[in-house]
């Protein structure tokens, strides 16, 4: 009789009811089935590299994982709430807008801006452009003269390229070695007719930190409006726009642990900044950016600046001492690693180091179960060096071998002690077979040596 | 003046870190998994030293809500969780 009973209560508790063991859903499973092509009991296989597990990540300036308070945030609004913002005759579009105007506050309380000077776009690339373009093409009667950097994310570099073939003159400023502008340069190459200084507050590939507050005080004087890309500072370093006294600001979800596709520009309003739309239409943003605002992906970006606020100190803290572990690390076994970047003015949660004597491709095929980047996801695709790394007049061969470690919130010190071993036995094994390495193992300088023609 | 709720007594603080540290062994992913152990324990011994009760009930009640959203997310987790589970929990 007891017998029964136990095995009808193991029966009921090995049922496929049991929450963590439910199978996902059959539409979920097709769908997903096509983009995983795995063995279960091999581990994955994919584009001809086979991995035990799925690789730790560390990569996190690419993008970062949503955190799940994020989408808990997120999805009421996928579910039920599925209105438009901008439907004013019912409740699903009044209360979709009541939420978007409180992302818009708690993503202004980040930057210690007004919520009016905030306007959702589709990410920080889109910012780049209404700001780097949309100013210009405003101003273009009395204002000819762009003002940037080297270093510059992309989409600023093209927009910038787009407004030379128009007819405008951009200054490149350079870098100096450690990867900040020199403020004299700077000073030195305004005119009368510059109209936007664009600079970006922390570098995507080396993590450096512009001297902001400086470059401010000298846009204040000459009275130029001051666009920043701070895609990759917000939530990681404190933002204050009246420090720093920028005009526009371009924000980026999904560096902040929020979702893909939403980010948010910040537009002074005293004195204001004007730009010309890129995206027209039904005059939604104020008509800055027409097009219904993504109500989910708008709460998702404002649950992830809520939280950034309150956790900065914490991660901030812990990314420091993660960096300090994996560079400790990585330098007690290993010689020749060179730390690409100011190591003073410099986001902790970006390491990017370059490893002499190795080829850089070999070493990002070796360290597979590792997902780390070499340059930026955006120059990775072409052969070429990063342009980033070539501004800072790092010689051809170690820009060639750097790979950029992305520490974040998630990471943990067991995951950086197995990226540090992986690492290690990477450029160890790879400088073994190299015939450079044994070279200076002897004492002979490389760059002296007169190479044969044969 | 509101009625002052009672501060939360030293069990119901126990119970509840103990409720959130279950709820974070139920995510599949590691890397949330490990974080939110790690952040619930930090975060406890933190605020260990509020003696403000109006902190402290504050400091609860963020806490309940927090054990709700971790539960939610366990089972949205568990849902869509990858077959193939990261390597770290192979090696470990």
């Amino acid at each position: 009789m007891a017998s029964k009973i136990i095995s009808a209560t193991i029966r009921r508790s090995l049922s496929p009811r049991t929450l963590p063991h439910i199978r996902p859903l059959s539409t979920a499973a097709a769908v997903t089935a096509a983009a995983e092509p795995y063995d279960e009991t091999a581990g994955i296989s994919m584009k001809g590299v086979k991995i035990s597990g799925r690789p730790l990540y560390l990569d996190m300036q690419a993008t970062s994982p949503v955190d799940p308070r994020v989408l808990d945030a997120m999805l009421p609004y996928f579910v039920s709430r599925y209105g438009n913002p901008h439907s004013r005759t019912h409740l699903y579009g009044w209360e979709s807008d009541e939420a978007v105007e409180a992302a818009r506050a708690q993503v202004a309380n980040l930057i210690n801006a007004s919520p009016k000077e905030i306007v959702f776009t589709s990410g920080a690339t889109e910012c780049n452009n209404i700001s780097v373009k949309g100013v210009m093409h405003f101003y273009k009667e009395k204002k000819k003269h762009v003002i940037t950097t080297q270093t510059e994310h992309k989409c600023v570099l093209d927009s910038c390229r787009h407004l030379q073939q128009e007819g405008f003159d951009v200054t490149y400023l350079p870098v100096k070695s450690d990867g900040l502008i020199d403020l004299n340069e700077l000073r030195s190459s305004i005119r009368t007719n510059t109209g936007l200084v664009s600079v970006m507050a922390v570098n995507n590939e080396i993590g450096v930190i512009q001297p902001m507050e400086e470059i401010g005080q000298i846009c204040k004087e000459f009275n130029i409006p001051f666009h920043t890309d701070a895609a990759q500072a917000l939530g990681k370093i404190p933002i204050d726009v009246n420090k720093w006294n920028v005009s526009l600001m371009s924000l980026s979800g999904h560096k902040v642990y929020g979702p893909k596709g939403v980010g948010a520009l910040y537009m002074r309003r005293r004195p204001r900044i004007r730009v010309e739309p890129q995206m027209n239409g039904g005059g939604q943003e104020r008509g800055i950016r027409s097009g219904t605002v993504p109500t989910p992906l708008v709460v998702g970006m404002g649950a992830a600046c809520e939280l950034a606020m309150k956790e900065m100190e914490y991660d901030e803290k812990r990314v420091t001492e993660l960096k300090d572990r994996l560079l400790n690390g990585i330098r007690a076994k290993l010689d020749g690693v060179v730390v690409n970047g100011s190591t003073e003015s410099r986001y902790a949660g970006n390491l990017n180091l370059s490893f002499a004597y190795v080829e850089g491709e070999s070493l990002l095929m070796g360290l597979k179960e590792v997902a780390v980047s070499s340059g930026s996801a955006c120059t990775s695709a072409s052969l070429e060096p990063s342009y980033v790394l070539r501004a800072l007049g790092v010689d051809e061969d170690m820009a060639h071998t750097s790979i950029r470690f992305g520490i974040g919130r998630f990471t943990t010190e067991e995951e950086i002690d197995k990226a540090v071993e992986l690492t290690v036995n990477q450029v160890e094994k790879l400088r073994e077979m190299s015939p450079l390495y044994e070279m200076v193992k002897e004492g002979i300088d490389i760059k002296s040596i007169q190479w044969s023609q044969h | 003046m509101t009625t002052a709720v009672p501060p939360p007594s030293r069990t119901e603080i126990f119970s509840l870190f103990r409720s959130i540290l279950r709820s974070a062994r139920q995510f599949p992913d590691y890397n949330i998994r490990e974080y939110t152990k790690r952040r619930t324990i930090d975060s406890f011994r933190d605020n260990k030293t509020l003696s403000d009760p109006a902190s402290i009930a504050a400091a609860f009640s963020d806490g309940k809500s927090q054990l709700e959203v971790a539960k939610r997310e366990a089972v949205v987790y568990s849902l869509y969780a990858p077959k193939i589970k990261s390597i770290m929990h192979i090696k470990h």
